[in-house]
């Protein structure tokens, strides 16, 4: 099997550009929405969540399901009429307020306990997020993409050359941004929230992605070092059918592992894994279809002469 | 072959050593795994403290230990935080309650006589209180919580006992100025305190009352005694005059800096609000982490059994490598004294991805020499030269990323970057040197010498050739 990546980049363009665009109109319906373009936790704006589970070794207690209109009875009493109610699973609810002070969850939980069973304290998972506390978390995590953004740039430049690293930023941008897009779909559709676990995960993307750009890059450089007369788009594409069973590989064990921990895991990683499956999957794609697609329509366009500054391998030491 | 050997040799050795540190120091758990309760705990300025310096910020950190003390929660462990705040954990705790109620606002310090007439009664509940402390020490790390909580109970009754001894005096926190601690002789040490004007004179008359009588003045913060030092006589004309005194007793350099750090945080009026907190109960932690874990092992279980399957040999020699890898980054793990947060485990199955891909770029290369006709040891030495450059790049571009979240992230988002960039780093020695060594300890064997082994479906010529020269 041989891939002709050149001579069908313009069908690969075409699909990304629909599932981003795509993304981007949820992400404006979702600016409309909720005045952000995902639908966001109580990490960045601010809330109290309570996830309690009933305790059914107490006798009568899990006779009936929990009653989501009985929940927000007594939430309504409080004057919390306006918090949001999941029933988990048949015992297990989670609410989700405004910021509750202690006494006023303390009077909350002491009203439910009464009213629709006692709750498991070892199985309660309490979160309160002040407002100013989201903001911080929200503005430390674009920080920090943006600091990897500029550190990955540089560094390429240096290893490779700038044309190799602009391309890597735009497959990044490519990767993040379809990541964001389906966050803002599932948003929308069935309420997946980002919390701070998601800007981790995204940055854990720009990691793992730029990685399956860079052994094409090397591939592709070492290819011009040896045959420097040669057409770049045939150097390109054969980089690319070189490194395929890798690139193949390595992603096929990665998501194995992060399927299962999707499938089977604990309730807080399942959204970080499938951002990750998303992530890296589209890493993997726009590694082979974009940034390999765009740097050799950019070398046949403006073809630079290669120079000798890009790095050699030879001048590393592999122990 | 020789060097291939003690490498070899020094390798099983490290991941022995390894494996020891793995049994002998136990990873500690973040408590989103164990259970517990995480505060964050926001100092405010105010118009009086405009900033907050790193000093005055290790001063409110003291008065908040002191209140955690106070808690009687066991391994309760209180951290500074950037510029202005405080990480509070509370492990086993599923009811923060009562930890938030006692750490907001701003803490109380102040000055106060002891009543006539009660100076034996003091001493006896000093004394009793001393058990107390010292039963509290013994206990702190038991884990027989209630014994902790009954300690904590008689406690906070032989507190209130003691305030029951003096009378308040107006002599508050915010008239202290300062409070240092200073050498005096050899092996001795003072705290000294500053006060101001209005400070002073309510000092003088303080000391005026109880100076030569015995009875001695306590320093309260948060309601608790602190240190309760007599007057000496010489002073119960004027009082203690020009709004400045010492503290002397056994002090060595430590209670003393103690004693004056808490002083500087109670005088400190700035209040403190609890800005988050995060809670898990303790079987809710021990039931997402058996389950992450189960299914990141059964995950790791079919890559194992896929590396095997795609690239026979090496790939169960790369297995092996996997193995070595996941011990020694463990083992680091302990002896760095990582919290392991459930992001944290997250991370380290992620750098195994790193660790796996480094091996895939390797075999992927030297199938490529293979093909090409190259005899086996050249394919298995070329595949790690050539591929070297693709892992390093890689890598390093991993670890970036890894220092950006490590730089701003706060908390759990920390913990995942930490693990993940020692994953990554652990992951470059182990393909680099483990499966290095134990593929060519492996073509060591002429037995195993067989190129089908390494690569399948290769041209018939090229496979005796191979064979043959190498």
């Amino acid at each position: 099997m041989k891939l002709q990546v050149i001579r069908q980049r313009s069908l690969w363009w075409t699909i990304s550009s629909v599932i981003i665009l795509s993304g981007i109109v949820a992400m404006v319906i979702s600016w409309n929405q909720f005045n952000s373009p995902l639908r966001p936790s109580l990490d960045f704006v601010g809330g109290t969540r309570l996830q309690l589970e009933l305790d059914c070794t107490q006798p009568d207690t899990c006779n009936n399901p929990i009653d989501v209109g009985e929940v927000r009875q007594i939430l309504a009493e409080q004057n919390l009429g306006s918090s949001s109610i999941q029933v988990l699973d048949q015992y297990a609810i989670s609410v989700r307020t405004t910021v509750l002070d202690v006494d006023q969850r303390t009077q909350l939980l002491t009203a439910l306990n009464e009213q629709i069973g006692t709750f498991d304290p070892q199985a309660t998972q309490i979160d309160t997020v002040g407002p100013t506390i989201g903001r911080q978390l929200l503005s430390s995590g674009l920080l920090a993409l943006i600091v990897s953004f500029v550190g990955i740039t540089i560094y390429l430049s240096l290893r490779f050359q700038l044309d190799y690293a602009v391309f890597a930023i735009i497959a990044l941008f490519h990767d993040v941004l379809i990541t964001v897009g389906v966050f803002s779909i599932l948003g929308l559709t069935i309420g997946t929230e980002v919390d701070s676990l998601f800007i981790v995960a995204l940055l854990t993307i720009v990691g793992f992605s730029v990685n399956d750009t860079v052994v094409i890059y090397d591939r592709i450089r070492e290819t011009i070092q040896q045959d420097p007369g040669r057409n770049i788009d045939d150097v390109v594409d054969d980089a690319v059918n070189q490194t395929l069973t890798r690139s193949i590989n390595t992603s096929v064990t990665v998501l194995l592992t992060l399927s299962a921990i999707f499938l089977f895991g604990g309730e807080t990683l399942k959204y970080f894994a499938l951002a990750l499956i998303i992530g890296f999957t589209m890493g993997a794609y726009s590694s082979i279809f974009i940034a390999s697609t765009l740097l050799a329509l950019w070398r046949s366009r403006f073809g630079q002469p290669i120079s000798a500054i890009s790095a050699d391998p030879s001048s590393s030491d592999d122990g | 072959m020789g060097r291939q050997r003690l490498l070899l040799a020094v390798i099983l050795a490290l991941a022995f050593a390894a494996a020891v540190v793995i049994v002998v120091v136990p990873v500690r758990l973040g408590l989103d795994l164990q259970g517990g309760s995480q505060l964050t705990l926001q100092v405010k300025t105010t118009e009086a403290v405009p900033e907050i310096t790193p000093e005055k910020l290790e001063a409110v950190q003291q008065v908040v230990e002191n209140r955690i003390n106070g808690l009687g929660v066991a391994e309760a462990i209180v951290q500074t935080v950037g510029e202005d705040q405080l990480l509070v954990q509370l492990p086993g705790v599923s009811d923060p309650g009562q930890a938030e109620r006692v750490l907001g606002g701003t803490a109380q310090l102040d000055f106060r006589a002891q009543r006539s007439g009660t100076e034996e009664q003091l001493a006896i509940a000093f004394q009793a209180q001393q058990i107390l402390l010292a039963e509290k020490e013994r206990i702190q790390d038991s884990g027989d919580e209630e014994a902790i909580a009954q300690n904590q109970a008689a406690l906070d009754q032989s507190n209130e006992a003691i305030a029951g001894f003096f009378d308040r005096t107006g002599l508050t926190g915010d008239m202290l100025q300062n409070a240092f601690a200073a050498p005096i002789g050899t092996n001795s040490w003072e705290v000294g305190l500053e006060f101001n004007q209005e400070g002073g004179e309510k000092f003088a008359e303080l000391t005026r009352g109880v100076a030569g009588t015995g009875r001695t003045l306590g320093i309260f913060l948060d309601n608790e005694l602190l240190s309760a030092p007599s007057v000496s006589a010489e002073y119960a004309e004027t009082g203690i005059t020009g709004g400045r005194a010492s503290i002397t007793g056994r002090f060595d350099a430590q209670a003393a800096g103690e004693l004056a750090v808490q002083l500087r945080g109670g005088a400190l009026p700035v209040p403190v609000e609890v800005s988050e907190i995060r809670t898990v109960g303790a079987t809710l932690g021990r039931d997402s982490i058996q389950r992450s874990i189960y299914a990141g092992l059964g995950g790791l279980l079919l890559v194992l059994i896929f590396m095997v399957v795609y690239y026979r040999l090496p790939g169960l020699i790369a297995d092996i490598a996997l193995i070595i890898y996941s011990i020694l980054t463990f083992a680091i793990f302990s002896l760095l004294n990582v919290t392991l947060t459930l992001p944290g485990i997250a991370g380290f199955i992620l750098s195994i991805g790193m660790a796996v891909d480094a091996n895939v770029l390797i075999f992927e290369r030297t199938r490529e020499e293979l093909r090409a006709g190259k005899t086996l040891y050249r394919s298995v030495e070329a595949g790690f030269y050539r591929a070297f450059s693709s892992i390093l790049d890689s890598n390093v571009t991993t670890l970036i990323a890894c220092g950006a979240l490590f730089w701003f992230g706060a908390g759990l988002v920390k913990g995942f970057a930490l693990t993940l960039a020692i994953g990554v780093l652990v992951s470059m020695f182990t393909a680099l040197t483990c499966s290095r060594t134990l593929l060519l300890v492996a073509l060591g064997f002429p037995g195993l010498r067989k190129p089908r082994w390494f690569c399948p479906n290769l041209p018939p010529s090229t496979s005796s050739q191979a064979g043959a020269t190498s």
